[in-house]
């Protein structure tokens, strides 16, 4: 499975070399795509992130997907429905008071970003002290946001290794969240194009059959 | 073979079996045909795949400035296989256009425009305008950022109209701005036109099966060169049809976001405009026309000419030698440097507006509208060449036989009109 996208990728970057060209280029990460590490992200996500943003689109049971036991969620949701979409408890209008925005909606944004998780990844890594002692960010001059992850202040050392680990978890998760489907997607993709080389080949042949007696 | 009672009955009502018969299982078609002659038939497949995905992705959708992005999401999370739908359909359009573009790069290519076949020519250049006309309104629907600032761009551009242009744009938007009013009309006109362009596309198959396929040598077949449509095209229809599906489904299932700009995923804001406005890849060369004259009602007018100046091929194309490029260097020539252009202008118009860039847009264009100028001196003189140089036995035949249909045509004509002035 992993094969074929790879081979396709490949197939297809030439030609989106002219999509896009930022600034700051985006870091070069490997996200690894399976529950548990989505899980630890999504923990993440529901402590820190959702302080601020909705996940709008992802429902409580949702997370039984990434892995979640009902009795994690039942602790999570409180008295939410399972079928209520996870939202986040500060009013909208105290954030935009605080923050001069209401915090983008999280469980699309990875789509919305070209690099997706890779997106997420950079910008969080590339929180900086200005000289003037404010905190800034490289990807995105003037931000918003706070450094919540306090990563400008990190260095270089173990904490800073330990963030981005957690990171990468994050970025994985709100890649699963802006695509549930996904994995479902390619693995009926890998039978379907199976089908279709063996049906194309073999009406190759029945073509070259019928045509024998033309040539 | 006998036939079943019912289909017996129905023959007795209706042509049916007679139908069937004329137009598929015993119809025609040169044996030479390439696979460059499979793209009208994966046309009408890519037709069939956007009504059908469109039919069920509009059970689900919600026409609504308000509800529209979320219906969407609705589709591709929680609708059974909406995602599949929804990834059908978007990817559909873009491969819609991409054999539509190959299908025409074949019709210039092999001069297949000429006549007999003007007809079929121009229902073609009403289809490609409803495409485009459709897949505009389409691109709206999700209401995202590049829908909605994609639809008040080119809506704006209307106001270039002299006088009326302010009216113009309103009555198309319903409203003074992009919005309820506008999405709700474009999702009427977006399912309505498809059944407009099977109804075109029927009017391109009758002249089709009147004056028949043309073929890669541009010479009219022997009788007994040609085979029956069944089973020899529609088999080797069939295969490209996988070749095509494979290809097709890669993108569906392994990059379906290959045609969606990230920007598209949030959702549309009047009040921020994206800093990179760039419509979908099929409409890049038209857009980068539009941008390389600096006058607003000028672009407009380039662009609009872009494309309607296909229409004036076969005037343009003043040659008598069939075939198009098989028998004529230099038509073939001008076609190469014609797609490398449309490369080209479709780099273009996928960049931002730097200097640079308009430099390089208006030499695109220049050449793009220079090639169509040419033509009817170059094909002249082109002609003139080859007559001196020499053509194929079978080539002179062709030509000497359409000039005495010609002659016939015009002396019957005499005739009929004598008869008549005697009459009176
Ligand atoms: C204290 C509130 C707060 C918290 C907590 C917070 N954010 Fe944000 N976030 C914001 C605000 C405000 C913005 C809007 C920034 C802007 O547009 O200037 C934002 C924007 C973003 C963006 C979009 C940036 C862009 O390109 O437009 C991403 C991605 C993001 N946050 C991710 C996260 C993640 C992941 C977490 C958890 C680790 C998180 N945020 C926690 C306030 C917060
Ligand atoms: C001529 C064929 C058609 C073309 C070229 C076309 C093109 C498009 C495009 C480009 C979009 C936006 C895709 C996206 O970003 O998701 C779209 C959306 C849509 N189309 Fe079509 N379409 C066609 C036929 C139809 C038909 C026949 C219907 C319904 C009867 C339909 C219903 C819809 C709906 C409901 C949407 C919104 C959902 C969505 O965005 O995925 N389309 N179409």
């Amino acid at each position: 499975m992993k094969k074929i996208e790879i081979l396709f990728t490949l197939m297809i970057a030439p030609l989106s070399v002219w999509a896009s060209g930022g600034e700051v280029p985006l870091m070069q990460v490997d996200l690894a795509h399976d529950a548990g590490t989505r899980k630890q992200g999504a923990e993440v996500v529901l402590t820190v992130c959702t302080g601020c943003h909705n996940l709008k689109y992802i429902k409580y049971r949702d997370l039984q997907a990434v892995g979640f036991s009902q009795q994690e969620i039942d602790d999570l949701r409180g008295a939410a429905e399972m079928t209520a979409p996870i939202m986040s408890l500060s009013p909208p209008d105290m954030l935009k008071d605080t923050y001069g925005v209401v915090p983008p909606d999280l469980s699309l944004i990875a789509k919305a970003r070209a690099g997706k998780g890779r997106y997420v990844y950079t910008l969080f890594n590339n929180f900086y002290m200005r000289a003037d002692g404010n905190v800034d960010n490289h990807l995105f001059p003037g931000i918003r946001m706070p450094d919540v992850l306090g990563v400008a202040a990190m260095g270089e050392g173990p904490d800073k290794k330990a963030f981005q680990e957690s990171m990468k978890k994050v970025a994985s998760f709100l890649e699963w969240a802006s695509d549930p489907n996904a994995e479902e997607r390619e693995s009926l993709g890998f039978y379907v194009l199976i089908y279709l080389i063996i049906f194309t080949l073999m009406l190759g042949v029945m073509k070259r059959r019928i045509w024998a007696d033309v040539h | 073979m006998s036939k079943h009672p019912v289909i017996e009955w129905i023959d007795r009502r209706f042509p049916f079996t007679a139908f069937v018969k004329h137009e598929l299982t015993e119809y025609k078609v040169p044996r030479n045909l390439s696979y460059w002659w499979n793209f009208g038939f994966l046309a009408g497949f890519v037709l069939l795949l956007q009504i059908v995905s469109g039919v069920f992705l509009a059970m689900h959708y919600k026409p609504d400035a308000k509800l529209a992005f979320d219906s969407i999401e609705h589709i591709m999370r929680e609708v059974n296989y909406g995602w599949l739908l929804r990834y059908l359909h978007s990817t559909g359009a873009s491969a819609f256009f991409a054999v539509i573009y190959i299908h025409m790069a074949r019709t210039l290519y092999y001069g297949s425009f000429r006549a007999p076949r003007e007809i079929m020519w121009w229902t073609g250049q009403v289809l490609l305008l409803s495409l485009m006309a459709t897949a505009f309104m389409g691109y709206l629907l999700p209401w995202g950022q590049m829908s909605y600032w994609g639809a008040q761009v080119i809506t704006n551009l209307f106001g270039a109209t002299p006088i009326i242009g302010g009216d113009v744009v309103v009555w198309l938007r319903g409203d003074f701005v992009v919005g309820d009013a506008t999405i709700n009309r474009f999702f009427v006109l977006h399912f309505f036109f498809p059944f407009l362009i099977c109804g075109i596309v029927l009017v391109h198959l009758v002249a089709l099966h009147f004056v028949r396929s043309s073929n890669p040598s541009g010479i009219n077949l022997r009788a007994e060169e040609n085979i029956s449509l069944h089973p020899y095209f529609t088999f080797k229809d069939l295969f490209g049809l996988g070749v095509f599906l494979i290809i097709f489904c890669a993108f569906v299932f392994f990059s379906p976001d290959f045609f969606i700009e990230p920007d598209n995923n949030i959702p549309a804001n009047p009040l921020q405009t994206p800093p990179h406005i760039v419509p979908e890849w099929y409409f890049l060369p038209f857009y980068a026309i539009l941008r390389a004259i600096p006058d607003m009602l000028g672009g407009v007018v380039a662009m609009t000419l872009s494309v309607m100046v296909f229409a004036a091929m076969p005037y343009l194309d003043r040659s008598k030698i069939p075939g198009g490029s098989r028998y004529r260097p230099l038509y073939r020539a001008m076609f190469g440097v014609f797609v490398l252009d449309i490369a080209l202008l479709t780099y273009v118009g996928a960049q931002p507006a730097t200097d640079e860039m308009t430099i390089i847009g208006r030499i695109a264009t220049t050449i793009y509208f220079s090639m169509f100028m040419l033509l009817p001196i170059m094909s002249k003189k082109e002609e003139a060449w080859l007559f001196v140089r020499g053509l194929p036995q079978e080539v002179m035949a062709m030509i000497a036989e359409e000039k005495d249909d010609d002659r016939r045509r015009r002396e019957k004509d005499r005739r009929k009109n004598e008869r008549r002035r005697e009459q009176e």
